[in-house]
């Protein structure tokens, strides 16, 4: 009985110790620094149909229960569109899947009227794809944990290596074809313009000699 | 799964919240006017902490390019562990001297800003201290840790190579472009050119030399 109540105790510490970000520093996110004045941006190119899983928050350092910051956020897709917008919060989390591929773009600047003198520290927790894939409703339904769960995980990452993979081998093609189209170009105009100056400099000479000769100076 | 004591189910989600929580994160760009500073956690002492960074060329038409960006990595002790100077993009490793805040700076001599494209990933595998500690965490936790670390090795170098991509496709555009309003500037200036001189020396003739004068 005691067992059962110690574990759950341990099981309530966890969740907390996982769900807080402020208290245990997460290796995941990366910290930025906002200047007090202008936007801080960060973006990524991402293919379409991928999973995006954010999550910011601001990191109090030293004077932790003083500051009343608040940082503000949009999120804009390549083509325009506001695909997140939050005013005056000190964290907030935005999730949506990419519809086309692009540079996608996350901007976040001091909110309300506390200026900073020395700009603000947030902290951005961005997965996408593989790395936003929630493994414990996966773990629930498949009802598997401990090691298999690892191996899944693992065999996840190897198929998204593989479909990167893919995907970079098609881009190279991509490229590729311009690169030799831009070098038969270069032939091309090279040889046209060597023929562009020849024929010039014959209609120049043409047109001069006949000008002298109707001037009856040759 | 035999049947597992309720204590070591509790230790075994420990490890697994404790381990998973090294994710990888995702390359991000960040422009850099001056100087960008990122910052990164690292858990544990020992940890190798790698990552890659590159330039993603910007359309400078008519200049040559940029010459490439420096990045600096401070220690949470304060002493650089790691400089890398005017490359437009490298890999870099190292092992983590202590655990805590690293500073990972981008500094842009030129005036030009320029979009960096960033992944740094702090790495834990598990060793026989650990093991020690806790009699719950197998040896196979270990390899299984040197698995998801050389996956994501994997994966680190094909962000890098990712962005090395997406740069070369700039460079191409760029290039494209160049050739054809270079080309069809060289047309029209031939052109011109070749008018005005036309034109030039037919005013030279045109007023009284006196060449043919009676």
């Amino acid at each position: 009985m005691a067992e059962r109540r110690a574990e759950a105790i341990l099981l309530v510490a966890l969740l907390l110790l996982g769900c807080s970000g402020h208290l245990v520093p997460v290796t995941e996110a990366v910290w930025l620094t906002i200047p007090s004045s202008g936007t801080k941006c960060v973006s990524e190119e991402i293919q379409s149909n991928v999973v995006v899983l954010a999550d910011y928050y601001i990191v109090d350092e030293e004077h932790a229960h003083l500051h009343t910051a608040t940082i503000s956020s949009r999120v804009t897709s390549p083509y325009g569109n506001n695909l997140h917008h939050n005013e005056n919060v000190t964290h907030g989390q935005f999730a949506f899947t990419t519809s086309e591929a692009g540079n996608y773009l996350a901007c976040f600047w001091i909110g309300g009227k506390h200026q900073e003198a020395a700009g603000l520290t947030i902290g951005l927790d961005w997965k996408i794809g593989i790395a936003a894939k929630d493994w414990e409703s996966v773990a629930k339904r498949e009802k598997i944990q401990g090691m298999e769960l690892e191996l899944l995980k693992l065999e996840g990452a190897v198929q998204a290596i593989h479909d990167n993979l893919i995907y970079l081998k098609n881009r190279e093609a991509e490229m590729r074809e311009v690169s030799e189209k831009t070098n038969a170009r270069v032939a091309r105009f090279s040889l046209m313009s060597l023929g562009a100056c020849i024929v010039v400099s014959v209609l120049q000479l043409w047109h001069l000699r006949r000008f002298f000769e109707r001037k009856k100076l040759i | 799964m035999g049947t597992r004591p309720g204590y070591a189910n509790l230790l075994l989600l420990i490890g697994l919240v404790l381990t998973s929580s090294l994710a990888p994160v995702s390359s991000l760009s960040v422009t850099v006017n001056d100087v960008e500073c990122v910052y990164e956690y690292v858990l544990y002492e020992g940890d190798t902490v790698s990552g890659n960074f590159v330039v993603v060329d910007h359309d400078i038409f008519w200049s040559s390019d940029h010459p490439g960006i420096d990045l600096t990595v401070t220690s949470p002790a304060g002493n650089v562990v790691q400089t890398l100077k005017g490359t437009s993009g490298d890999k870099f490793e190292f092992k983590a001297p202590r655990s805590g805040m690293y500073k990972f700076c981008f500094h842009n001599p030129y005036s030009t800003p320029e979009t960096v494209s960033f992944y740094i990933h702090a790495g834990h595998i598990p060793n026989e201290h650990d093991l020690a500690k806790d009699e719950h965490l197998d040896p196979i936790n270990v390899k299984i840790a040197e698995l998801r670390e050389a996956l994501e090795s994997v994966t680190a170098e094909q962000k890098y190579l990712k962005a090395r991509d997406s740069r070369h496709r700039h460079t191409n555009e760029s290039t494209r472009k160049r050739v054809i309003y270079y080309t069809v500037a060289e047309y029209l200036l031939l052109a011109c050119v070749s008018t005005l001189q036309v034109v030039y020396i037919r005013q030279l003739f045109s007023k009284s030399v006196g060449y043919n004068r009676v």
